[in-house]
């Protein structure tokens, strides 16, 4: 009951108040229209036409269908019989060709076999790989599909989802709770309002769930804001399509999980710095630098390979790293779990903690 | 008469941080706020502690409504131990403070409701104390007016009204009227004497005497943390004037200071 209360305040507090609405939500806005216009600066060129070559091994009527496709994305394809694999697919890794589709003989009759190699490191060849992908696999029932991307490392393109995407999430995720937590704990507290509720008979660590529950879902709002304007605004700036990220349905639902598990860890975070700071404006303070070390490392984990399996057991890094993994197309459900659990673990931890920071006079009348 | 608040040879020290320690340009790493303090408040009296700055006396109010504890000692309200039961202790109470603590961005209406809840009422409850404090105090009018949008006089009402919302045996007040104006002071003073027609029980602390000449029925003198006189204001101020009494009190205690 008193819970519930504690709860129903925060969010009215929230959603009765526009400008409050309005800080938690902008990020995502500005980054939408930051990068469209960006984007279409940037891309100016992004009409021009693209003249596909491709090599073929064996044939299917989803060849014709391709081109069907490709024709009506303006673009035109020139199918070139591969003599052999390897030369084939070494010529797109080189930019001499376009992909390299691979269909098993007898495709078409018999359940079989299709391959395509494309670098995402080439615009032109990342888009044919797009066309050419979401139309095998919306068909791809009866056979196996499998796309391969041949672009090296160091290639960007391939790169910019897996390595930016977990840093941006973490940081959408502090700018939409800074504001309003540091507001809700220490400026309660500087203002003297909490110490009202804390004369009351209310358990103190239902004062810090009623905090922390609120904040969290306010917080995945912004966090989501910011999410959907990169994925929306990403095609114009990339002049790419989304659909290239066709992961399952799995790896999104894993990518959320992992979204949401941090989220209440970094509101616990700064909630747990405000309680402890006396003022708003030291408050503030001590979140800047918790989230300078957080978006470092997320970068860190973006570009780092290689980092070992204990990374599961850190908060925040360990959804960065398995958010890259995720969004380099692999499926890791263990770390994706054991994250989630160490992240929820840890901030039933910072709740507890918080919770005897306000039973502290030391820290609650200082 | 009935004891309803006993308290039992309190002591509260401080560590001082480094920076208090310069702000207060002292040495010193710990600070005694409370002293061996025993004293005894009855039903349906208003007990003032007076004493000058630094006294101990918001740490002694603070002790009694249960946000920090003792070092050492214990005191009872209702019965209750402040230091064992403490949230039986917080739903008997009501605890002010002088300076508005409501946040501005709440209508009277709605933090009246949350507090009520605080404090584990029901809905119909918290209604009926509604319809009986409202329009006591006026706040009817602007029942669905932001507290930040109000007047001082009527944001002190307001915060009135909710510490009382749960019907508290006992209201501890730490200084009432403290920078408040003077018409500000008359609504409390109002409502502290409304208070005690209601069969209330109030501990308050102040440094105004004719606050405390007004109202109290029984005075405590703190210096130092120490209670140095305890009586009826009727006797205390038998043979000089509160004032007076007070100062010979306190050149007895500090010695030819002032
Ligand atoms: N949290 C704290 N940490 C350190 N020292 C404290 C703390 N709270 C109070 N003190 C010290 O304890 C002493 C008593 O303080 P207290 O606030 O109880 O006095 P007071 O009688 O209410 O005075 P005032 O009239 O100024 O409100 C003072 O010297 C004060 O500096
Ligand atoms: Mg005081």
């Amino acid at each position: 009951m008193k819970l519930a209360a504690l709860m129903r305040k925060e969010f009215y507090r929230f959603f009765h108040d526009p400008r409050l609405i309005i800080a938690v939500l902008i990020p995502g806005v500005i980054i939408f229209l930051v990068y469209t216009v960006l984007g279409s600066i940037l891309s100016s060129d992004k009409d021009e036409t693209y003249a596909y070559r491709v090599f073929l091994s064996g044939d299917s009527v989803a060849v014709s269908l391709i081109g069907a496709a490709v024709e009506e994305s303006g673009n035109t394809v020139e199918w070139v019989t591969a003599t052999d694999a390897e030369s084939a697919k070494s010529a797109v890794e080189n930019g001499e060709a376009t992909a390299f589709l691979a269909f098993s003989d007898g495709f078409d009759t018999a359940a079989g076999e299709v391959e395509l190699y494309y670098t995402s490191g080439e615009t032109e060849s990342f888009s044919f790989g797009s066309i050419a992908s979401a139309l095998l696999r919306e068909y791809g029932m009866r056979y196996r599909f499998q796309s391969v991307d041949l672009a090296d490392e160091s290639q960007l393109q391939s790169q910019f989802m897996g390595a930016f995407l977990p840093m941006l999430i973490v940081c959408f995720t502090f700018t939409a709770s800074m504001g309003i937590t540091v507001e809700s704990v220490a400026g309660e507290k500087e203002r003297g309002t909490i110490a009202t509720i804390l004369a009351t008979s209310v358990k103190r660590s239902h004062v810090a769930l009623g905090k922390i529950i609120p904040l969290a879902c306010i917080s995945l709002l912004g966090a989501a804001s910011g999410f959907f304007g990169i994925v929306f605004s990403m095609p114009r700036l990339m002049g790419l399509s989304i659909a290239v990220f066709d992961f399952g349905i799995r790896n999104y639902i894993l990518l959320f999980f992992l979204t949401v598990s941090i989220v209440p860890f970094i509101v616990a975070c700064i909630a747990l710095v405000s309680t402890y700071a006396k003022t708003v404006k030291e408050a503030t303070a001590y979140v800047s630098i918790i989230m300078i070390f957080f978006i470092v490392l997320s970068v860190v984990a973006g570009i780092a390979t290689g980092i070992g399996e204990w990374v599961v057991a850190v908060p925040v890094l360990n959804a960065t790293v398995v958010m890259s993994l995720l969004l380099g197309g692999a499926l890791p459900v263990w770390q994706t779990l054991v994250s989630v659990g160490c992240n929820l673990v840890y901030t039933a931890l910072l709740v507890f903690l918080i919770a005897k920071m306000f039973q502290s006079e030391r820290i609650m009348f200082r | 008469m009935t004891p309803i608040v006993v308290a039992e040879d309190l002591r509260k020290t401080f560590t001082l941080t480094r920076k208090q320690q310069r702000i207060e340009r002292t040495r010193e790493a710990r600070r005694v706020a409370v002293n061996g303090l025993s004293f005894c408040a009855y039903r349906g009296e208003i007990y003032g502690l007076l004493g000058p700055n630094g006294a101990g006396k918001t740490t002694t109010l603070r002790i009694l409504s249960t946000l920090i504890r003792p070092d050492a000692g214990d005191a009872y309200l209702l019965g209750h131990s402040v230091v064992k039961e403490a949230a039986k202790v917080r739903d008997c109470i009501g605890f002010l403070t002088g300076e508005l603590k409501l946040e501005a961005f709440f209508t009277p209406d709605y933090l009246f409701e949350f507090f009520g809840a605080m404090h584990g009422l029901g809905k119909e409850e918290i209604r009926a104390r509604k319809r009986d404090l409202f329009p006591r105090f006026g706040i009817d009018k602007f029942a669905q007016v932001k507290v930040g949008d109000l007047s001082t006089g009527m944001k002190q009402k307001v915060s009135l009204a909710i510490s009382i919302v749960h019907d508290p045996e006992i209201i501890i007040f730490d200084e009432p009227t403290n920078g408040l104006d003077v018409l500000t002071t008359k609504v409390i003073v109002d409502f502290l004497a409304e208070l005690k027609r209601m069969g209330k029980s109030i501990l308050l602390s102040t440094h105004i005497f004719s606050l405390v000449e007004k109202l109290c029925d029984r005075v405590g003198v703190i210096i130092d943390g120490r209670m140095i006189a305890e009586d009826t204001l009727s006797a205390l101020t038998a043979e000089s004037s509160l004032e007076d009494k007070f100062f010979a009190l306190y050149r007895q205690e500090k010695g030819d200071v002032i």
